[in-house]
């Protein structure tokens, strides 16, 4: 059971992660949106569900509205891009990219025995967090993940989150962004 | 229920299974292109954490290409230092060459491609791929192209990085729309004035580390920094050498000046002219060199011989005792006097004369190719590689100011004015594509609602910049470029030692990348890859001479038997000996007949410009030390610094107008237009009544760019009215006027 548990959740990081790439239809197909579907079923977030299920039958064009929230929730936008998802953006106090925190994750993933493949990849990006959290899972490194979550990522994506869930124009966002609250956040 | 299931006991439900079965199929491609991370042992860091210094950085938060070294950590640029082995900055930088790691990682930089979805100026952004949106580009200036011609297009350049697609599109497209603000709006007026006058364009190159005298016209060192240009200042002024500093406003030079020439502003030519009128009667110049040198020496003598003291006193509203004083200091300080040409020239429409009397008077005091005059170095030679010039004729054709016959001595391109209005009228011919490449000319040209009217009638907008400033609200596709710190240009700095009275030597120093570029969470390219994807696909590929940034940078080094290797090996800087810059003489031609034969005037001559109307002031603008313009107008560093640009207002007026040191204010024009944003007041006895003071620089109207939105007022939103030089068609941007506004009313600025 144990072994099970954490691969699943491993994919389960995984899936998350990719639900924030930039949406385009080399993965966002039906495919995707059945499985996204049959996890939030399975999870009792029917009314989610159904939000996105709506959301993306309601339009025959239901791609370039996604592509656009995404630029203008983590890209660039006027008046301003919305959520920057990386992580020193709010820990430090200047709003920095690649601030002293990003730094230390950085570290972090070297302690782990990883690096990011790109050389100006910035560290604390929410899709690489999700990744990293994943390659811990798999590594059997349980202490290591909830200190990672409890020092590298909550820290931050509550901030993230709560900007995405107040702003964002679209379902898909919001569900996605509380999702990842729901597997990310401290066990009571 | 469902929000009271805590993670853990999902994943002990049965519904997992079904739950994340799915999942696994959705990884398929990801499989494929890998995960972001790889293993790699872990290597504890010493006390420094590793921390390397990387060599070769060439600084462009301003234009002035100091030498950097990069301190990075673990992939990360941490600091930025001057490179010890440069004989120009040397380990120097400035607040603004220190912030270039704020730049790096602004959140607010462009990332991706974009394509515009809304409206220009009104923008919904989509990413899209290099591939779709150089497509786009192509095709839809390929659809200009053949509808119009290659004239239909006007690029609209800035920096280093603009260069290569500048030429593309001069030279093989085939466009003489080239506006380059920076150059055209800022010293191209200086630049034809002195090739008239001594042959050759100036640079800032004077002497000043050894020069007896210095004179500087509205030059405001020290709040304009450019490091080492400051150290031969700096040095002269230790040497003892007396100062002269013609201003309105008490700037940070006329707080180390000897004489303050508090002068009326635009008047400025007149007092070069009386100087001239009385060193020439008084029969102090540099006689032995005007005889063997000067050009037309008569015609000028008498030409301006009407030029009194007196006269100027009264025009400039300046002491007649005090242009004696100017004049008499510089006669006794002759030949070691640096005559200033100044930078930023584009003042009121009347600039190429004022630039022709400052030449004149170089050349009457004989300072030149001496001690502490004007001395240009000698630089090294490198190679050079560019786009063949297939379609300059054709350009030179439909150039619109050979065309109008207007504008006989502008500068290479063509003056933006004609572009802007020929844009908008359809006349002589249309002008449908705009491509922006690092220039924001929403802060750079006056009469924005000209701008935006001329971005609203194009087929198409295609801008590329490091940041979204103003003019990327107007682009239908945006591309995202790698910074300076992050590509190598094909752009090699090359100079001197700043002080000639060192030994002689020589630098090349190439722009390498201090940090990777590489990165999966953006995609940011350099100009030369952007400009051969897309000449390519416009059908200009077989025309390519380099492949890559990095290939050009071999190619123009290879010219001079260097390499990046090497240069890498010498720590990003080639030094060489140098040679005696001192002893070249350059011909004056104080009487111009190039200038009479295309109908100016042949000789300096003055033209009075507009009066404030009652109530106003003339608007002059000028520099803050943490400041380039708007390129720097976002950064968190420098804003801290100076958050906003206080408006200068004389004591005396401000206590007649009842306004207070950091009243917040807004400014209205004369035209009634007013600034979109506020400032505060500063409230001083070092500025002329008749004028109002403001750095350049903020107020952006993007609301994109978070740091600098809304701080400080847009001085380029103010500016109305067009004063175009005759001789250049460059724009004088100090011509118009203000009154100030509190709390919504409107107060008149007393006489």
């Amino acid at each position: 059971m144990a072994q099970s548990t954490s691969s699943n959740m491993a994919d389960i990081y995984r899936f998350l992660a990719q639900s924030l790439r930039y949406p385009d239809s080399s993965w966002l197909q039906a495919e995707y949106f059945s499985a996204l579907d049959a996890f939030l079923v399975g999870l009792g977030w029917d009314a989610e569900a159904a939000s996105i299920r709506r959301s993306i039958s309601e339009s025959a064009d239901w791609l370039e509205p996604l592509q656009v929230e995404h630029t203008r929730l983590f890209v660039n936008a006027v008046p301003a891009v919305i959520a920057p998802p990386y992580g020193s953006v709010y820990l430090s106090d200047d709003g920095m990219l690649y601030g002293p925190s990003a730094e230390k994750t950085k570290l972090f993933y070297h302690e782990q025995g990883f690096d990011l493949v790109g050389e100006a990849d910035i560290p604390d990006h929410l899709t690489f967090e999700l990744e990293f959290l994943a390659l811990l899972v798999e590594e059997g490194k349980s202490d290591e993940e909830e200190f990672f979550l409890a020092h590298h990522f909550r820290p931050w994506f509550p901030k993230f989150k709560a900007r995405v869930v107040c702003e964002t124009r679209h379902h898909f966002y919001r569900v996605i962004v509380n999702l990842i609250d729901f597997f990310t956040r401290e066990e009571m | 229920m469902a929000l009271n299931l805590t993670r853990r006991k999902f994943l002990q439900t049965a519904s997992l299974a079904a739950a994340t079965a799915a999942m696994s199929g959705c990884f398929a491609d990801r499989a494929k292109a890998g995960t972001p991370f790889v293993k790699k042992p872990f290597a504890a860091p010493g006390s420094f954490a590793d921390t390397k210094t990387v060599t070769g950085g060439i600084c462009e938060m301003c234009f002035w290409r100091c030498q950097l070294v990069g301190k990075v950590r673990d992939g990360r640029l941490v600091k930025l230092e001057g490179n010890p082995k440069s004989i120009d900055n040397g380990v120097s930088i400035c607040a603004r060459g220190n912030a270039g790691v704020k730049l790096l990682y602004d959140p607010d930089r462009l990332k991706f491609p974009m394509k515009n979805v809304g409206k220009r100026g009104a923008p919904e952004w989509k990413r899209i791929s290099w591939d779709e949106a150089l497509d786009e580009c192509a095709t839809r200036l390929k659809g200009v192209i053949d509808k119009y011609g290659p004239q239909g297009i006007a690029i609209f350049p800035h920096g280093c990085s603009a260069t290569y697609p500048m030429n593309f599109f001069e030279n093989v497209v085939g466009t003489p729309n080239n506006s380059e603000a920076s150059f055209f709006q800022c010293r191209g007026i200086r630049d034809t004035a002195y090739v008239a006058t001594l042959g050759v364009p100036p640079g800032e190159n004077v002497d000043m580390a050894n020069a007896k005298a210095i004179f500087l016209l509205g030059g405001h060192f020290g709040e304009n920094v450019h490091v080492s240009h400051l150290k031969r200042y700096l040095k002269g002024l230790e040497n003892g050498a007396k100062l002269i500093v013609v201003d309105p406003r008490f700037s940070a030079s006329v707080s180390k000046a000897d004489i303050w020439v508090r002068i009326k502003p635009g008047t400025d030519t007149a007092f070069l002219l009386a100087i001239m009128n009385y060193l020439i009667k008084e029969g102090k110049y540099d006689k032995k060199y005007v005889a063997e040198h000067g050009k037309g020496f008569g015609e000028f003598a008498k030409g301006i011989s009407h030029s009194s003291l007196k006269w100027a006193a009264k025009t400039c509203d300046v002491p007649e005792k005090q242009i004696k004083q100017v004049a008499d200091t510089l006669a006794a300080n002759a030949p070691n006097v640096s005559i200033h040409p100044g930078r930023h020239v584009s003042w009121n429409g009347n600039d190429f004369q004022r630039e022709r009397a400052l030449a004149c008077l170089t050349g009457l005091l004989g300072t030149i190719g001496v001690k502490g005059g004007f001395v240009p170095g000698k630089g090294p030679k490198v190679g050079k590689v560019g786009w063949p010039k297939l379609m300059s004729e054709h350009a030179e054709q439909f150039a619109l100011h050979t065309m109008a016959k207007l504008y006989k001595f502008s500068p290479p391109g063509t003056p933006t004015d004609l572009i802007r209005n020929t844009a908008v009228t359809g006349k002589p011919y249309a002008i449908k594509g705009y491509v922006g490449w690092g220039q924001n000319p929403i802060q750079t040209i006056p009469d924005q609602a000209l701008t935006i009217k001329m971005l609203e009638q194009m087929d198409f907008v295609m801008v590329c910049d490091v940041m979204p400033t103003d003019i990327t609200m107007y682009a239908d596709i945006l591309l995202p470029e790698l910074s300076y710190l992050e590509r190598y240009d094909g752009y090699i700095h090359k100079g001197t030692q700043w002080n000639f009275a060192d030994p002689q030597q020589q630098f090349i120093a190439p722009r390498l990348p201090l940090v990777s570029p590489i990165a999966t969470d953006h995609e940011r390219k350099d100009s030369i890859w952007i400009i051969n994807e897309l000449a390519k696909r416009m059908g200009y590929g077989e025309h390519i001479k380099v492949k890559s940034a990095e290939e050009m940078v071999e190619k123009i080094l290879a010219g001079v038997n260097l390499s990046i290797g090497q240069l890498v090996k010498e720590e990003g800087i080639h030094l060489q000996p140098g040679a005696d810059p001192y002893g070249k003489a350059l011909d004056v031609e104080f009487y111009s007949a190039e200038l009479a034969e295309a109908g100016y005037s042949a000789i300096p001559t003055y033209v009075p410009v507009p009066e404030p109307p009652k109530g106003f002031a003339r608007l002059v603008y000028g520099r803050s030390p943490v400041h380039t313009f708007n390129r720097t107008q976002n950064n968190a560093w420098l804003h801290n610094e100076m958050p906003n640009n206080p408006v200068w207002l004389n004591d005396e007026s401000a206590k007649k107008m009842g306004l207070k040191e950091g009243d917040t204010i807004e400014l209205v024009n004369q035209d009634g237009v007013k600034s979109r944003t506020s400032s505060v007041v500063k409230v001083t006895p070092g500025i002329r009544k008749d004028t109002i003071y403001m750095a350049h620089g903020y107020g952006t109207m993007n609301k994109a760019m978070t740091v600098a939105s809304g701080k400080g007022i847009d001085d380029q939103s103010l500016i109305t009215r067009l004063a175009v030089d005759p001789e250049t068609g460059a724009h004088g941007m100090r011509n118009n006027f203000v009154k100030f506004i509190k709390n919504g009313k409107v107060l008149s600025i007393p006489a």
